[in-house]
């Protein structure tokens, strides 16, 4: 009986593992065998670059370039870079949907693009002033290999060019992910958007912003941002580096930065440093007249001044600099106000949202054309700057 | 959930008769398994059983001045000759009464025997036996036999001596702080370590004899009062079903007793450790132990005790739960090491964070096996190295395991078979294998590590899913001896996790575990 038992248990056992085992090796690809792509950058097609088509179909509306891992920068024996050998490898192929474009690499490249590594994606102004987000990102919304962290950026020039370096040892893609990160040191930079966000962003029909990255010559910066339009997904315009930083002051969302400023009575060079930055909106509505107050708070630290020390150490002089810090942050607050009331025409700081929360019924009745209400809503600031900290420098 | 141990109790009763016939066939045996009394002719029927041996010797003598001829019989190297010469011999030939007549004793012979127990024989251990066959065992086992002319009964003089090695530290479980005290292979000694632990009046020992043709004794070893009832039963009604000619080992016991033959895990444990087994035996547990092995059985065994270290208790509680909870994932990597390897790197190599797939990819460029042959191929090296260096001479033992480990592991890196970080990731594997207290325990997560490289080869981590799932399935079915093999853990009860992943002050840990169902659960007031 218990021999039997044995035995029936030894049958099962065969059974059950050759029934698990029979499929193979299923949807394995060896890690070597697949081309990581980290980065992509969409830009518009040029003529030039229209390949031989034997589709009709064809129209070649963009130009899809894939950042993708060399496998083997280096050489194994010595561990010493080959000459000319760069870390990444860039491969572009013209179309008119993102998806064929992706397939059509197969043909040109030994490893298939591989996308939950993806970490940038940059689009390029030109492209996005005749499409729309909506249309370029549709295939990285849907494809189950993209990671919704990706994150979006758009380029005032060509996109590729942003994907590329003159050095050997960085990866342009992992360049915009790490600057993206340094959030904290300037005011200057956009909070990141990721892809998990801009789908949001997208849908919600308010207007928002984009880092824009500028390039040459393999370099990148960071500067200002790209407005999209809420309704049509394009691109507006932008804000340049000043109105990125009122816009930055606006929302409060700065993690930190300076403020330089020109003391005016000695006309000498003074730093402040933000520590906490803080904003809030407030709404007075009266019949359909609306107006918003914004008022900024910060704190932070005299982080340089160029003052004569003699004079710079009384409690006099912190109030004077702190007024005149506050009238630069108003200065800058104005400008971004100015250019998007007046020039574009779109609400980007989120006064819009403030609405819905706070007067929902005034919301509804307002929301289809919130962007032009919005242009002629006027809209006060107040600014207050606090220093609690100079340093080792004595005070008297 | 209530214990039933009478699933299999319908068999005792076969059990039972079957031994009254044996019995009773030894009683209608010829009487020429009795000694008649004629001298010549009890010695030629020992003889004709054991004389063939050459380390018999029959010794003959005269009774001191009485002129009754008397032999002693036994085995050289068994029985002690130094006792027989002084004791036997000399008390026999030169300190036998002179008042004794031989008329007068010859008279009443049984008298004369009882005499020769009572005054003449200055040795501990001694009776009277009239079966030739139960002498010839004894004499076998070290005793000697005295037989003397005219006389039916024999006197069966108890002069074994026992070899015994000194007691040292267990190999197999040593520790940083504990009893440096192992057992010995001599069963006597052995239960001694138990009773020298500490003054237990319920410590019970109960004397089995296993093996048809070499008996052995076997000893079941637990406490009266708070071991359940039932479990010692269980346990004593499977000993008495083992049916076998020879136990050399108490691994034999082991696998003919335990519940489950096909499972990979152990479901008794083994152990060299008096301390452990002590510990065992207070929280309710049986203990067998078994002549001729220094390894100690604990029944019922649970899969934590497993990864448990007596110093687990020894140390304070803070360091005894980290080694403990470094332990299970230890040997949680052993499990998965290789395979989650696989998985990650012919499946989801979208898991792995991008800077290190940069790297790995770049390791892996040019090696020619997909990740499963290329993890066989490592792991079944360093399992054979293990072996290899378990066999070897001890002095050269090491040497190997450097030469393999080091060298071959480097040389396959260098020509290009295996990527270095397969290397690690079979090294770290070793090496958290051998962080699992048992032995036993150890070789059972390495073979399953095979069965989960294997499935992750199949389905990626799908597959090592798929493999928890009916590796957790089994364990929560498994039994020992009656406890749920993953108890605490299924089924589920607070109190003892206690002393599970965690090991709690001792303070807290006031009763016994429940899942024993011990008679007295209160360990501390």
């Amino acid at each position: 009986m218990q021999k039997y038992k044995i035995m029936r248990g030894v049958r099962r056992f065969i059974i059950f593992f050759s029934i698990l085992f029979m499929s193979g090796c299923w949807s394995s690809v060896e890690v070597e065998e697949r081309g990581f792509g980290v980065g992509v950058a969409f830009d518009i097609a040029e003529a030039s670059e229209n390949k031989e088509s034997t589709d009709s179909l064809k129209k070649d509306l963009l130009t899809v370039t894939y950042q993708l891992i060399n496998p083997n920068p280096t050489s194994q024996d010595n561990g010493e870079a080959v000459s000319g050998r760069k870390p990444y490898n860039n491969i572009s192929q013209t179309g008119d949907s993102i998806h064929q474009i992706v397939r059509e690499l197969a043909r040109e490249n030994e490893h298939p693009v591989f996308m939950p590594h993806l970490k940038v994606l940059v689009v390029s102004e030109e492209i996005l002033k005749t499409l729309s987000l909506d249309e370029i990102l549709d295939f990285h919304f849907r494809d189950n290999e993209v990671r919704l962290s990706t994150l979006a950026f758009v380029s005032s020039g060509k996109a590729y060019e942003t994907l590329r370096t003159n050095q050997n040892d960085t990866f342009p893609a992992f360049r915009l992910l790490d600057i993206s990160g340094n959030e904290y040191r300037t005011t200057k930079l956009l909070t990141p958007v990721p892809l998990a966000k801009l789908i949001g962003k997208m849908h919600s029909g308010s207007s928002f912003l984009l880092q824009n990255v500028v390039s040459s010559n393999g370099e990148v910066k960071f500067s200002g941002a790209a407005v999209i339009d809420g309704k049509t997904n394009k691109c507006l315009g932008f804000l340049n580096e000043e109105e990125l930083e009122g816009y930055t002051w606006f929302t409060g969302e700065g993690e930190g930065g300076v403020i330089r400023t020109l003391d005016k009575e000695t006309d000498q060079i003074v730093i402040f440093e933000v520590d906490e930055m803080e904003s809030s909106i407030t709404s007075t509505i009266d019949g359909a007249q609306i107006a918003f107050d914004v008022s900024i708070k910060s704190e932070g630290m005299l982080s340089e001044s160029w003052i004569d020390s003699e004079e710079a150490i009384d409690n006099e002089f912190i109030k004077r600099i702190e007024k005149e810090i506050e009238e630069t942050v108003a200065q800058l607050v104005t400008g971004v106000l100015e250019k998007t009331q007046q020039e574009y025409e779109v609400d980007v700081m989120g006064f819009g949202e403030h609405l819905r929360i706070n007067h929902p019924k005034v919301w509804e009745e307002m929301k289809d054309d919130w962007d032009q209400t919005f242009s002629d809503v006027p809209i006060t600031s107040n600014v207050t700057v606090k220093i609690v900290d100079y340093g080792s420098r004595i005070v008297k | 959930m209530r214990i039933k141990w009478s699933i299999l109790n319908n068999k005792v009763k076969q059990e039972t008769s079957s031994n009254d016939i044996k019995q009773e066939s030894k009683d209608t045996l010829a009487s020429s398994d009795y000694f008649t009394g004629d001298l010549t002719e009890d010695i030629e029927k020992m003889r004709q059983m054991i004389g063939h041996n050459s380390d018999v010797h029959f010794r003959d003598l005269y009774l001191g001045e009485t002129g009754i001829r008397a032999t002693l019989v036994f085995v050289d190297g068994v029985a002690d000759r130094h006792l027989i010469n002084k004791y036997i011999i000399n008390s026999l030939m030169y300190g036998f009464p002179k008042e004794v007549e031989p008329a007068q004793s010859v008279e009443p012979f049984s008298s004369f025997i009882d005499y020769i127990q009572h005054h003449v024989l200055s040795i501990s251990q001694i009776n009277q036996t009239r079966m030739v066959s139960e002498i010839v065992l004894d004499v076998l086992k070290g005793s000697t036999a005295l037989l003397i002319e005219g006389s039916e009964e024999v006197l069966n003089l108890g002069t074994g001596i026992v070899k015994s090695r000194n007691i040292e530290e267990p190999i197999s479980e040593p520790l940083v702080r504990g009893p440096r005290v192992g057992f010995t292979e001599v069963l006597r000694e052995n239960t001694a370590l138990l009773r020298n632990s500490g003054k237990n009046k319920n410590l019970s020992f109960e004397k089995f004899l296993v093996g048809k043709s070499t008996e052995k004794e076997l000893v079941v070893a637990y406490i009266k009062n708070i071991a359940n009832t039932e479990l010692v039963e269980e346990v004593k009604r499977r000993i008495n079903k083992i049916d076998i000619d020879n136990v050399l080992e108490s691994g034999y016991v082991e696998q003919l007793i335990e519940d489950n033959v096909l499972s990979p895990f152990p479901q008794i444990q083994s152990t060299e450790r008096p301390d452990r087994v002590i510990g065992a035996l207070l929280e309710g547990r049986v203990a067998i132990l078994l002549d001729g092995t220094p390894f100690a059985l604990i029944l019922p065994v649970t899969f934590s005790m497993l990864l448990q270290s007596p110093e687990d208790y020894y140390e304070r509680w803070i360091p005894g739960t980290l080694i403990r909870v470094l332990r299970f994932w230890a040997a949680f990597f052993t499990l998965t090491g290789p395979a989650l390897y696989i998985s990650f790197i012919s499946f989801h190599p979208g898991l792995i964070p991008t800077k290190l797939t940069m790297s790995i990819i770049a390791t892996r460029e040019g090696v020619p096996f997909p990740s499963l042959i290329e993890a066989l191929l490592m792991e079944i090296a360093i399992e054979v190295l293990r072996e290899a260096g378990l066999r070897l001479p001890k002095p050269v033992g090491p040497a190997i395991g450097i030469v393999g480990g080091l060298i071959i592991g480097e040389a396959a890196v260098q020509a290009g078979i295996v990527s270095p970080i397969m290397v690690i990731v079979v090294a770290v594997t070793a090496i958290s294998s051998f962080t699992i207290p048992q032995y036993s325990a150890g070789v059972t997560l390495r073979i399953l590590r095979f069965v989960a490289m294997f499935s992750a080869a199949t389905y990626g981590l799908f597959g090592v899913i798929l493999f928890f799932l009916f590796l957790g399935a089994h364990m929560v079915k498994l039994k020992s001896f009656g406890v749920p093999y993953v108890s605490p853990a299924v089924p589920y009860r607070v109190s003892d996790w206690k002393d599970f992943i965690f090991r709690m002050p001792i303070l807290l840990m006031k009763r016994r575990p429940k899942m024993m169902h011990t008679k007295d659960s209160v360990r501390k007031s």
